[in-house]
C-alpha cells in the first residue's frame, strides 16, 4: 500500500485547513468556496479571465459568453478503482463573470495550457480612449 | 489585496501541499496530483529508499502590466511526500504531466501481484 507519511500525515486534516485559510494563496478573495478559482485583471486593450482547471480536457470545458456574462461550465471526472486517498475536486462545475466593460465579442479568445486556462476579452473599439485632433482655423 | 500578493511575492512562493488522489488498481497504485501551472521542466520528482517527493512551482507569466482587478490565486510552490511500500516495482513508475495533473503510476512488483493457487487433489 501507499502510504502518506509526510509530518503532517492525514492529509487536509483541521490543522491544515486553518493554516491554509490563514495563509493559503487560494483565500486572497473573500470568495472560499467558489471553484474553480479564478483572477481577473485588466490591460489598455482587453480584460484577462485566468482560471485554474486542473485535469480537464479542452474539450470538455464549455464557454459561453452572452451579453455581459462569461460562463464557464465543466465536470472533473473520477477515475476507477479502490481510492485510498481522494482530495481532489470532482463532478460539474460553473462560474459565472459579469463583464461590465463592452467586448469585442467576435474576437474573445481562449487558451488552455497546463491547468489553466485562459480568456481573452479584447475590449471593443468605442471605449478605447481616442486622441482628438484640433484643427487651427 | 494586491498588496498582499506583492508581500507574498517578495518572501519567495507560498508552499502548498496539492490535491492527491491515490486509488489501487489491478495491476498497481495510480497518484494524481493537481498541479496547476507547473511545466514539465519545472517538475521535480525523487525517488530515495522508500520515499517519493514531488516538488514544482506553478509558472504563470507575471502579469506586469495588467490591472489586477480581481485575484483568487497566484504563484505557489507545491510540495509533497509519499511513502512507497515493498510491493511497488519501483523500476517501472511511470509519470505523466497532463492539462496540470501529475499522473504517478506504481506498477505492483510481479511477486506481489494476485495468484491463483491450485488445489491439488490427494
Amino acid at each position: 500500500m501507499v502510504i502518506d507519511m509526510s509530518p503532517f500525515y492525514g492529509g487536509m486534516d483541521n490543522f491544515d485547513r486553518v493554516f491554509n485559510e490563514l495563509w493559503g494563496p487560494l483565500n486572497i478573495s473573500q470568495r472560499k468556496v467558489a471553484y474553480p478559482p479564478l483572477n481577473i485583471s485588466e490591460d489598455a486593450d482587453a480584460l484577462y479571465v485566468r482560471c485554474e482547471i486542473p485535469g480537464v480536457n479542452v474539450e470538455d470545458i464549455d464557454l459561453t459568453f452572452t451579453d455581459a456574462t462569461l460562463v464557464i461550465k465543466g465536470e472533473r471526472k473520477i477515475e476507477k478503482g479502490k481510492y485510498f486517498r481522494q482530495e481532489r475536486p470532482t463532478g460539474n462545475f460553473q462560474r459565472v463573470v459579469n463583464i461590465n466593460a463592452p467586448v469585442d465579442v467576435d474576437k474573445v479568445k481562449a487558451v488552455a495550457k497546463n491547468g489553466l486556462l485562459e480568456i481573452r476579452l479584447p475590449k471593443s473599439e468605442d471605449t478605447k480612449p481616442r486622441k482628438i485632433s484640433i484643427d487651427m482655423n | 489585496m494586491t498588496k498582499d500578493i506583492a508581500q507574498t511575492e517578495a518572501k519567495g512562493l507560498p508552499r502548498m501541499k496539492p490535491a492527491t488522489d491515490i486509488l489501487e488498481t489491478g495491476d498497481g497504485f495510480f497518484i494524481y496530483v493537481d498541479m496547476p501551472g507547473v511545466r514539465k521542466e519545472d517538475l521535480i520528482i525523487d525517488l530515495s529508499d522508500d520515499e517519493l517527493r514531488i516538488g514544482g512551482r506553478s509558472a504563470y507569466q507575471g502579469v506586469t502590466n495588467e490591472n489586477r482587478i480581481h485575484v483568487e490565486f497566484g504563484n505557489v510552490e507545491y510540495t509533497r511526500a509519499f511513502t512507497l511500500s515493498h510491493i511497488v516495482d519501483r523500476e517501472r513508475i511511470k509519470a505523466t504531466l497532463k492539462n496540470g495533473v501529475l499522473e504517478l503510476h506504481l506498477p505492483k512488483a510481479e511477486k506481489a501481484l494476485p495468484r491463483k493457487i491450485q488445489v491439488e487433489l490427494e
